[in-house]
């Protein structure tokens, strides 16, 4: 037992100082005991500090059993209205201004009760300008009825009139039940024969005007008469204030029923109706009136909407800043809500994990917070020991974040266990590179990046679309890879597949000057080796493909063998660093013995062959390193002792696996006894220690150990090693494959595209041809291969480096913090 | 330009980039010591590919053999 921040003991070996991201920062666990009365304001320094994770003292109580329940509530109901605000701003396309720097102070109540005033007026505003603007419409319309119907009300009611007494005749005769008494009596009454007629005239849709008036001609049996007049331009309907295409009509019927049936109709069609007089004076004089009260409920609407818009605008002054405040005390609430409150009610106790680097910082905003609250009693502050492993906590800047995240997203590291991002901030470009290999595309790339760079500070306020704000997350990654892929592209001799004499001559030159065999035998080396990069006479020949194949792999697996070497030697530090012997002295030296004596000798006899010149099969000395090791190697020998040392080299390998799988678990057995002996009374003597503590924290008092499952284990993580070794090294082929494919594409478009466009010597061939060589760059080796590389790369990353070290089983710290609050909280 | 000069020039260009790191950027001596790190891996892994590109051209098993029609 011993407090987790000082378990790693002396830090680096006494011969470096600790480096930055290599291990993460020691936390500790502190318990806070805060007066009541200065809670809140403590919470909101902290939040403000952002360095103290809280944890949650309340786990076991609902959200509604919880104290601050209710201030949670009111401000969900604020953001609520907030939410409202936002919504109208956007709809009256106003936004809201930037946040301001001078922050004018605001107590919650009173924001609250502004919001609600403001939230009423507005939705009264809103409820009067909908009224408004219905009137509006109506009037609209009715306007349009004065004046269609005005023009051919006239000949239309005479045409009526000439229809209904022609029906009467007919019924005079018929003395049918259905002519309505009140005209007989108009008849009888009347000798002049003046047939008086009602009328209904409105506005009915265009597209039901054919049902509306076979309806009508149905419902009155025919004792009617329609006319509609077609509206050009569509007009808004005052109920559901969209625009639609309207007829005017009018029509003339005779009786009551008739009328009741009529209006029936236009009800049902949602046709509206409008009063017209039969008097031409009056008409104009209504159009007149009709138009006046237009004119001035348009200046009333735009009043009010200007009003609105006015009212929005001072809202969206404020709207930052009051959102902001409504986030930040909702999480202050979430916050308070987990602390635990004392008995007595006079002060709650918060239990969280901080980085050690931090106490100061903590204490600091302690005191502020007790000085501004006018608290009588300060908060205490002290450390508890416990066994919980503590959160993963990184300090990174802008640069190494990004790397931090790729190896964040496979596991996040064990408290204080080495970490990998170090050195993946360059070999994870680099990897990248090697299948990446074309400075061209390699610039193209960079100057990509540096656009998103330069412009760091503006797009970093916007908001990006989700591809873009990846790639903007990215950028330093992507600017590393670029400048490896420069690299690597210089030394493979690949300008969009160009090979270029940069570096001096090319060594090989043809064996006669007539050059003769240049197709057959081919050229011979001349001078020296070409001296950087790969030499630019094989592009394009025949036997380009054996060679570079051969190098390729042979430098994938010569990088996959140093990779791996460095994950072993990190396990090692690890160990170092957690004081486990066991882990050094039976996993690490067996491990390395094993890979080494294998693909180390592997990488050993690549160099030599190179080195040398020799003609020997490398294939044919591994295997029959296994299948006969006795045998003599005869034109295989690369150097004299090359048996013997194959047999050492075998046997090493060979007791590598047992020491890797046995004595662990037994000696693991042995520690547990030694530890646990005469352990039976340890429970009394706990007990003396604070019992709190203990309900608190899981604490692991009796271990128990099983010997199967620890021997289980091991014999898992033995074979995982030892077929590892064989799989991953192949693994590490795949740079080849894709650099591989990454020049022949390449290769491709530039001679099947751009030089058979020029081949036809015509302009406008050559045109298209660059513009299509232009967007297969682009669109596959660009965009394309930078992500199949970049997925590759990581995939090396996260299983082949760190299976032979990593653990990454931790848990990340988040502190609470005001800065980290998320933008889509709603 | 023989490959001990060649490594020779690596490792001063290696030198030569952490004490200007050193130089321009320090920081503390946690700091120092990652930069110096990462400046050191960069080296390597950028010698690595050069030295393993060169060995394999010293004493080549196979030519180049022009392709008809160059």
């Amino acid at each position: 037992m011993g407090d987790y921040h000082s378990r790693g003991g002396g830090r680096g070996h006494g011969c470096c100082p600790p480096m930055d991201l290599l291990r993460s920062e020691p936390m500790q666990l502190v318990q806070i005991i805060i007066p009541i009365e200065s809670a809140h304001l403590t919470v909101s320094y902290l939040g403000d500090l952002g360095l103290l994770q809280f944890k949650d003292l309340n786990a076991d109580k609902s959200p509604f059993q919880r104290t601050y329940a209710n201030q949670i509530k009111r401000c969900g109901e604020m953001a609520r209205k907030l939410r409202f605000f936002r919504e109208q701003m956007t709809k009256a396309g106003i936004s809201p201004s930037a946040m301001s720097l001078t922050q004018t102070h605001i107590d919650l109540d009173d924001l609250e009760i502004k919001l609600g005033e403001l939230e009423a007026e507005l939705i009264e505003v809103n409820t009067n300008s909908e009224k408004l603007q219905r009137t509006y419409n109506e009037l609209l319309e009715y306007k349009l009825v004065l004046q269609k119907a005005g023009e051919f009300f006239y000949s239309v009611q005479s045409s009526a009139i000439a229809q209904q007494r022609e029906i009467e005749a007919h019924q005079v005769f018929d003395g049918s039940l259905d002519s309505p008494l009140l005209l007989e009596q108009e008849i009888l009454a009347d000798p002049s024969k003046q047939v008086k007629l009602g009328f209904v005239s409105g506005l009915v849709p265009k597209e039901k005007s054919m049902a509306f008036e076979r309806i009508l001609f149905r419902a009155t049996r025919g004792n009617m008469y329609l006319k509609q007049v077609a509206v050009d331009d569509p007009v808004t309907d005052p109920v559901s204030g969209e625009k639609v295409a309207k007829n005017v009509f009018v029509v003339f019927y005779s009786g009551e029923r008739a009328k009741t049936k009529i209006l029936k109709i236009c009800e049902a069609f949602g046709a509206n109706r409008y009063p017209l007089t039969e008097d031409v004076g009056k008409q104009m004089q209504m159009i007149d009136e009709v138009s006046g009260k237009i004119s001035e409920l348009k200046t009333t609407i735009d009043i009010g909407l200007i009003q609105r818009d006015n009212m929005l605008k001072n809202i969206g002054y404020q709207f930052e800043q009051w959102n902001q405040m409504v986030r930040r005390e909702k999480s202050i609430y979430h916050t308070l809500n987990m602390l635990s409150l004392d008995v007595t009610k006079k002060c709650v106790v918060a239990e969280g994990w901080s980085p050690v680097f931090a106490t100061n910082q903590v204490q600091d905003a302690l005191k502020r917070a007790t000085y501004d609250s006018n608290s009588q009693v300060g908060s205490i502050f002290q450390i508890l020991h416990t066994k919980e492993s503590p959160p993963t906590y990184f300090q990174t800047n802008k640069f190494t974040l990004a790397f931090q995240e790729i190896v964040d997203a496979y596991g996040v590291a064990k408290y204080q266990e080495a970490n990998p991002g170090v050195y993946t901030i360059i070999t994870f470009p680099f990897l990248f590179a090697v299948m990446f290999g074309d400075w061209g595309h390699g610039i193209c790339l960079l100057l990509a990046t540096l656009y998103f760079i330069f412009r760091e500070k503006k797009l970093s306020s916007q908001k990006l679309g989700d591809i873009t704000e990846m790639t903007f997350g990215g950028r330093y990654v992507l600017m590393m890879m670029a400048m490896f892929s420069i690299y690597t592209g210089l030394i493979y001799n690949e300008f969009f597949s160009v090979p270029f004499e940069l570096f001096g001559k090319s060594a090989y030159a043809c064996r006669d000057p007539s050059c003769r065999d240049a197709t057959s035998e081919g050229l011979i080396k001349v001078r020296s080796t070409y001296p950087f990069g790969v030499d630019p006479k094989w592009h394009g020949s025949r036997s380009e493909l054996p060679f570079l194949n051969s190098l390729k792999m042979k430098l994938s697996i010569l990088l996959g063998v140093a990779q791996m070497n460095l994950g072993i030697v990190l396990s090692y530090f690890n160990a170092k660093f957690f004081r486990n012997n066991l882990n050094i002295w039976y996993q690490f030296v067996p491990q390395l013995i094993f890979l080494n004596s294998l693909f180390g000798y592997l990488s050993l006899l690549i160099i030599v062959k190179w080195c040398t010149g020799s003609k020997a099969d490398l294939y044919h000395v591994m295997i029959y390193m296994f299948l006969s090791p006795t045998d003599d190697l005869g034109e295989n020998q690369l150097f004299p002792g090359q048996k013997t040392l194959q047999l050492v080299l075998l046997l090493l390998a060979l007791i590598s696996v047992p020491w890797m799988l046995l004595p662990k678990p037994i000696l693991l057995k042995k520690q547990h006894q030694e530890r646990h002996q005469g352990q039976s009374y340890a429970l009394l003597q706990n007990t003396e220690e604070s019992l709190e503590l203990e309900q608190d924290h899981s604490s692991h008092g009796h271990e128990e150990f099983e010997f199967s499952e620890v021997f289980v284990h091991q014999l898992i993580h033995t074979i995982e090693f030892v077929l590892g070794a064989v799989s991953n090294t192949a693994s590490y082929l795949r740079l080849w494959a894709l650099s591989l494919a990454h020049s022949e594409l390449s290769s491709v478009f530039y001679e099947k595209v751009l030089l058979l466009a020029w081949g036809f010597n015509n302009i406008i061939i050559l045109i298209v041809g660059i513009i299509v060589f232009i967007f297969a760059t682009i669109g596959v080796l660009l965009v394309m291969e930078t992500l199949s590389a970049f997925l590759h790369a990581l995939r090396l990353h996260w299983v082949e480096f760190q299976n032979k070290f990593y653990e990454g089983d931790g848990y990340k710290f988040s502190p609470f913090s005001f800065a980290l609050l998320g933008e889509d909280e709603d | 330009m023989g490959f001990l000069v060649t490594t020779l020039i690596f490792f001063v260009a290696g030198v030569v980039a952490a004490l200007s790191v050193r130089l321009c950027f320090n920081g503390g001596p946690s700091i120092n010591l990652l930069r110096f790190t990462l400046v050191v891996t960069a080296t390597v892994c950028c010698w690595m590919m050069w030295a393993i590109v060169y060995l394999a051209q010293l004493k080549p098993l196979i030519v180049p053999i022009l392709s008809e029609g160059e």
